[in-house]
């Protein structure tokens, strides 16, 4: 076996740009993710399952004057939407923990990488899966008999409120794997939000159908936040001006604003978890 | 840059945990590591070995004291720290989706190597370590032995100057453990780079290691070459296995062999070991047959053999390396 002729890099100062840490650690998520395609696939299933499923069985409700022309399966398919996100991020932390568990966290945190990259390639890789479910969402929803009169900007500004939904959830879900290290406290925790985030909110009924309680916690929730924005990018209301334009941008704000507290949160645990090695 | 890859300082570490008592994993620890050495940091499980890697690899923070690796404080200036070091830690250290070429260049560009070099760095590193026939397949799919080998080419990739590999052999079988070692000696040739070796397996750090130091419940016990180490222990180790031993009793049949000195007895189960230090073992194994004979103790096979580090631990610290718990019983030096 030949000797090792070692050749220092460059300076040690050297350091990848941060463009380059954050497009290195999205490869190396999204390459794992095509080399275990069933879970994108299961998750890619789920939507579909859910918009025959809700849209049968609430379809008589699309006769009521709360909805629109193409009734309650065009109502559905924001809801839908976000729900595919919320669900899907919810899960975002396990790779973190699977990370912490083998040993790779320890390699990453040991290299001479931004801790902010670390979060953003593997945040980036989960956008990309959110947006593939988005599109499939909408897909499988035109096929239902969904329409969308807000066009290529509505179909655009839903997919923004989506990817603003999912950079929160996935965050909070990293963050808090990144505290508990525990993919059984995980699992537990998002399962306890994600049904009343969704149930709480008017991702299946619009918020005069629901009780005055549900209906002060919805406007709270940004789940509703997400799906109303869009609803209103998908039937056109964000721009003819039938929507109510300064609520609509509020809770624009309000998601971007609950994005980066959560990023902000995942960089400080992701710190946190170094501190406490 | 001084001579020394690694300076350590009064090092300690404390680590708390709501109500519960503070654990001192290490106690004012202070060492240096000269450039090109390959050290061993042996102790048993819990001595503080890992700490110490977490903290000069700045994984971790120190509670208080300072360290220096190649050249840079570990705490106010890690990052240059991470870019000079390679780190394999007990875990593994690859992506298990992976491949072998994928994990090596993902490893070179994180530490800012250009994509050219850092495929033709892989390349080499692949031939180097004889996983040729590996290269595209994912680590998760290697032998224990073989994603070992690919882990300590991905913390070379970069060219560290100082290389951590933390227990690198633990799990794997005696034809791994044998590879692996032959790996660690071909990096011990290689002047620039340093090579801090984590084990809590003393035949490892014996044949490996330039220099040892043993570590027992976060401080330094002792400090030297095994050869300097094992030659301050002048005689033989003699070793009696026992069956259900009464400490007491074997202790008193001990102390009647003249010669025999620092005996030692070990419980384990139903099982035990008297060990003792003597200037000539052979000419006090006798004697001292008879006198367990004479004691009514049951006895099994018995060994006399020069200084290995395990004595040398047991004589700095009082029980042997494998049962560094509660269970020793006796006298010791």
């Amino acid at each position: 076996m030949s000797a090792l002729t070692l050749t220092p890099v460059s300076s040690p100062a050297t350091r990848a740009s941060w463009f380059t840490q954050t497009g290195q650690v999205f490869k190396r998520w999204i390459v794992g993710t095509w080399r275990q395609a069933w879970g994108p696939v299961m998750s890619l299933l789920q939507p579909i399952i859910w918009i025959v499923l809700f849209g049968q069985v609430y379809s008589a409700l699309g006769s009521l004057p709360a909805f629109a022309a193409d009734g309650y399966i065009g109502y559905l398919v924001p809801g839908v939407l976000m729900m595919t996100v919320l669900y899907s991020g919810a899960w975002a932390g396990t790779g973190y923990i699977d990370d912490m568990n083998s040993g790779v966290m320890d390699q990453l945190l040991s290299a001479p990488i931004s801790r902010s990259a670390i979060v953003t390639g593997q945040l980036l890789q989960q956008l990309v899966i959110n947006g593939l479910q988005s599109a499939i969402v909408l897909g499988i929803g035109a096929l239902a008999g969904a329409r969308y009169p807000g066009g290529v900007g509505g179909i655009l500004l839903a997919l923004v409120a989506a990817t603003l939904l999912a950079t929160i959830f996935c965050c909070a879900s990293s963050a808090v794997a990144l505290i508990t290290r525990n993919q059984v406290a995980l699992i537990g925790l998002s399962q306890m939000i994600v049904l009343p985030a969704t149930f709480l909110s008017t991702t299946m009924m619009p918020a005069e159908l629901l009780p005055g309680w549900v209906q002060s916690v919805a406007q709270w929730n940004p789940m509703t936040w997400a799906v109303e924005l869009g609803r209103a990018g998908l039937d056109g209301s964000a721009f003819d001006g039938s929507a109510d334009g300064a609520l609509l941008l509020a809770r624009f704000a309000g998601l971007l604003v609950l994005a980066a507290l959560a990023f902000l949160w995942t960089v400080r645990s992701i710190r946190g978890y170094q501190r406490s090695l | 840059m001084s001579a020394n890859a690694i300076e350590a300082e009064g090092l300690v570490k404390t680590y708390r945990s709501g109500r519960k008592a503070p654990v001192e994993a290490l106690r004012e620890l202070s060492f240096a590591v000269p450039s090109g050495e390959v050290f061993g940091l042996l102790g048993p499980n819990g001595a503080g070995k890992s700490t110490t890697t977490k903290i000069l690899t700045t994984l971790s923070l120190p509670t208080s004291g300072t360290a220096r690796v190649a050249g840079s404080d570990v705490v106010r200036a890690a990052a240059a720290v991470r870019a000079r070091i390679g780190y394999v830690s007990q875990g593994t250290s690859t992506d298990p989706l992976l491949t072998v070429r994928e994990n090596l260049e993902l490893a070179a560009r994180l530490r800012g190597v250009g994509r050219a070099d850092a495929a033709a760095r892989a390349i080499r590193l692949i031939e180097e370590f004889a996983l040729t026939g590996n290269a595209a397949r994912p680590t998760g799919k290697l032998s224990g032995g073989t994603r070992r080998r690919v882990d300590v080419a991905a913390a070379l990739v970069h060219s560290p100057r100082v290389l951590f590999l933390d227990e690198p052999t633990t799990g794997l079988d005696p034809e791994a453990r044998s590879a692996m070692w032959s790996e660690i000696r071909r990096l011990s040739a290689e002047d620039s780079l340093t090579v801090v070796l984590t084990t809590h397996y003393l035949e490892e750090a014996d044949r490996l290691a330039d220099r040892v130091m043993i570590v027992d419940r976060g401080t330094k016990v002792v400090e030297g070459t095994p050869h300097a180490l094992k030659a301050a222990l002048a005689g033989d180790s003699v070793r009696v296995e026992l069956f259900e031993p009464d400490a007491d009793r074997v202790r008193r049949a001990a102390a009647s062999v003249a010669g025999l000195r620092e005996p030692l007895v070990e419980v384990s189960g139903p099982t035990g070991a008297l060990i003792a230090r003597a200037d000539d073992g052979s000419a006090a194994l006798g004697p001292l047959i008879q006198a367990l004979d004479a004691a009514g103790v049951a006895f099994g096979a018995a060994s006399v053999s020069g200084p290995t580090l395990d004595d040398v631990y047991l004589h700095h610290v009082g029980h042997t390396f494998e049962v560094a718990g509660p269970v020793t019983e006796g006298a010791a030096a």
